[in-house]
């Protein structure tokens, strides 16, 4: 249980003076209302973001979404900002699973136009999706040039090579699908051996894939906008880069680890490792995630083709055709973003960016609205379509929440819940299912996450991000 | 012995044993039981496994990490301290175990509250895992 002493800001947001401990340099801040803090203070959650507030060339506050809970040095839920070009990057402040994230696809057909269909299209993308940690099954394996270019160009290098994806689709990814910077050099033999074969595969822990339909529309314009009406079909894909991403993360904690007594950096955890963002081993990393980041685009965008294949043998070439990307989102990568008038590196830790109504990295449809925000909830509740408000450049450096949040581990849910009861649960609430063990369902159960609509609801009070729609899961994918 | 401790969303691995080797002969076990908890078959297979790193706990972290990429890798699961060598900045050991389909639970080692250090008689580490 955490002890720290949480000064009241407003309703939705507390206060950790930065004077709590010993090495913070700006206070810790946290996003909640007093039910998700209670919750939040039952596990390291606020020991971990205090940490955070002690990283060299932080600026404002270490910051944590109502979806919070303890993760490996920074918290899940987490954003920190440096100042360029003397403050950090830490590549566990972006995290192992680099640039996991979650893409969104509206179907031209509504549930009840589905009818007797939801088991059999369910099926065939789970038939479609290779699922797990290894790359066995992948057929979109890369290996050398094109593993570069793919490292380099992202989504695009796929679409131009093997005609995967659309013009549209690169548009509406956030950065277009690709990081600038992003340099192959820096990305070790053994993370290109780790993902080559892994493009187009789902992973394991709590990536899925999820078939949707829209349940109820809260803001009709931005619903409109993006593409969505009440009863819709829609497909959400949760997945990041895959074991490049994790050897990566692995690389760069170990060498900054090594490197710290050289930049006179002194931290409470050693996870949180990490060197100027000007240095060797800075520029290097960001190179290096980048090209990660990059990856993992590529890699939704393969999932999606593969959806997108097994709506066209269930529905048809036509339904396929009109099948549209919403947005794609990221929720694990470190950034160089204006800010407060400056330059800095916005790492954000389970959270997602939330662009307001009129910024330039909006796509031009959708830059009235507001960057589109995708929270999924879990595969037994409920997801949310949100879009960006001013709130968030003024208040959490242009972020929002990623999911519900963890509220149970892994053991103590496998404790309370059965994997092959909580399938037949799902299954008669209308959620056809196909997971990978019955142990790994159970780990992602609905028990083992917050309440969704609370967590949106801090966020929209918050005035970061409004919502647009609620979905329901009525299939699930799980790795 | 080892012990998993509660984590809200990753996996902690708690060791206390009487020696070194003992330490990594548990963190095998804990290992393994993630990987492959339903079988136990005889050890079919050897992996020379070395690693080097600045220190005890970094030495830990390095040497998991390259049993999680043998089973991603190969589907080999390590069950058997053959052999130990722990020398400064340098772990070589031997490996017993199997091929099969192991579970892909682990993405990755963390240094997050990470230690392998002497306690009282015998050696504690702590290790936590990204699932």
């Amino acid at each position: 249980m955490s002890e720290w002493p949480l000064e009241r800001v407003d309703a939705e947001l507390w206060e950790i003076p930065a004077g709590a401990m010993a090495g913070m340099r700006v206070p810790a801040r946290v996003f909640a209302d007093e039910d998700l803090l209670a919750a939040i203070e039952r596990d390291r959650s606020l020991d971990q973001l205090v940490n955070v507030a002690t990283l060299p060339g932080i600026v404002e506050a270490a910051l944590a979404m109502p979806d919070i809970h303890q993760g490996y040095g920074f918290p899940v839920g987490g954003v920190a900002a440096t100042a360029a070009p003397d403050g950090v990057v830490s590549p566990g402040g972006v995290g192992y699973d680099i640039n996991c994230g979650v893409r969104l696809l509206a179907l031209p057909l509504t549930f009840a136009e589905l009818g007797e269909r939801r088991e059999r299209l369910v099926h065939e993308i789970s038939r479609r999706v290779p699922v797990g940690t290894g790359g066995r099954g992948a057929r979109e394996g890369l290996r050398g040039a094109q593993l570069e270019e793919v490292l380099v160009g992202g989504p695009r290098a796929l679409h131009e090579r093997l005609e995967i994806g659309t013009e549209r689709d690169l548009r509406l990814t956030e950065s277009g699908g690709r990081l600038e910077g992003a340099d192959p050099a820096q990305v070790s033999a053994r993370a290109c051996e780790r993902g080559a074969g892994q493009i187009g595969t789902l992973g394991s822990g709590n990536h899925f894939l999820e078939l949707q339909r829209v349940e109820r529309i809260v803001d009709g314009d931005a619903a409109r906008t993006f593409g969505l009406r009440e009863g819709q079909l829609t497909v959400l894909i949760h997945s990041g880069s895959r074991g490049l991403g994790h050897q990566v993360c692995t690389d760069y904690v170990r060498r900054m680890d090594a490197s710290l007594r050289r930049y006179g950096i002194e931290l409470p955890d050693r996870q949180l490792s990490c060197a100027p963002l000007g240095s060797p081993e800075g520029r290097a990393y960001l190179g290096a995630m980048a090209a990660a980041a990059n990856f993992a685009w590529a890699n939704r965008a393969a999932l999606a083709h593969r959806v997108r294949e097994a709506i066209r043998a269930v529905l048809g070439a036509e339904v396929a055709r009109d099948t549209l990307q919403v947005y794609d989102v990221a929720h694990n990568v470190a950034k160089l973003e204006e800010h407060g008038g400056r330059t800095v590196c916005v790492h954000r830790k389970g959270a997602t960016r939330a662009f307001p109504p009129g910024s330039p990295a909006i796509p031009a449809e959708y830059r009235e609205a507001g960057q589109p925000v995708f929270i999924p909830g879990s595969m037994g509740t409920a997801s949310y379509v949100l879009a960006g408000r001013a709130g968030s450049m003024d208040r959490s450096f242009g972020s929002a929440c990623h999911g519900a949040g963890r509220r149970l581990s892994r053991t103590a849910v496998r404790r309370e819940v059965d994997g092959g009861e909580l399938r037949r649960r799902l299954e008669r609430s209308g959620v056809a299912v196909r997971a990978a063990s019955a142990r790994g369902l159970a780990e992602e159960a609905p028990e083992a996450y917050k309440d969704v609509d609370r967590v949106v609801e801090v966020v929209e009070r918050a005035g970061i991000a409004a919502r647009v729609a609620r979905l329901r899961p009525i299939g699930v994918v799980k790795g | 012995m080892y012990t998993w401790v509660e984590h809200t969303a990753e996996l902690e691995l708690s060791i206390q044993a009487d020696s070194e080797k003992e330490v990594l002969a548990d963190a095998l076990q804990a290992l393994a039981e993630l990987l492959d908890p339903d079988r136990r078959p005889r050890p079919t297979e050897t992996r020379e496994v070395a690693v080097s790193a600045g220190d005890g706990a970094a030495l830990l972290a390095a040497w998991l990490e390259e049993l999680v990429f043998l089973a991603e890798s190969e589907g080999f699961v390590g069950r058997e301290l053959s052999s130990c060598a722990l020398r400064g900045e340098r772990l070589e050991t031997r490996v017993a175990g199997h091929l099969g389909r192991p579970r892909p639970v682990v993405k990755a080692v963390t240094y997050h509250r990470l230690c392998f250090e002497r306690e009282g008689d015998g050696f504690a580490a702590r290790v936590v895992l990204d699932v």
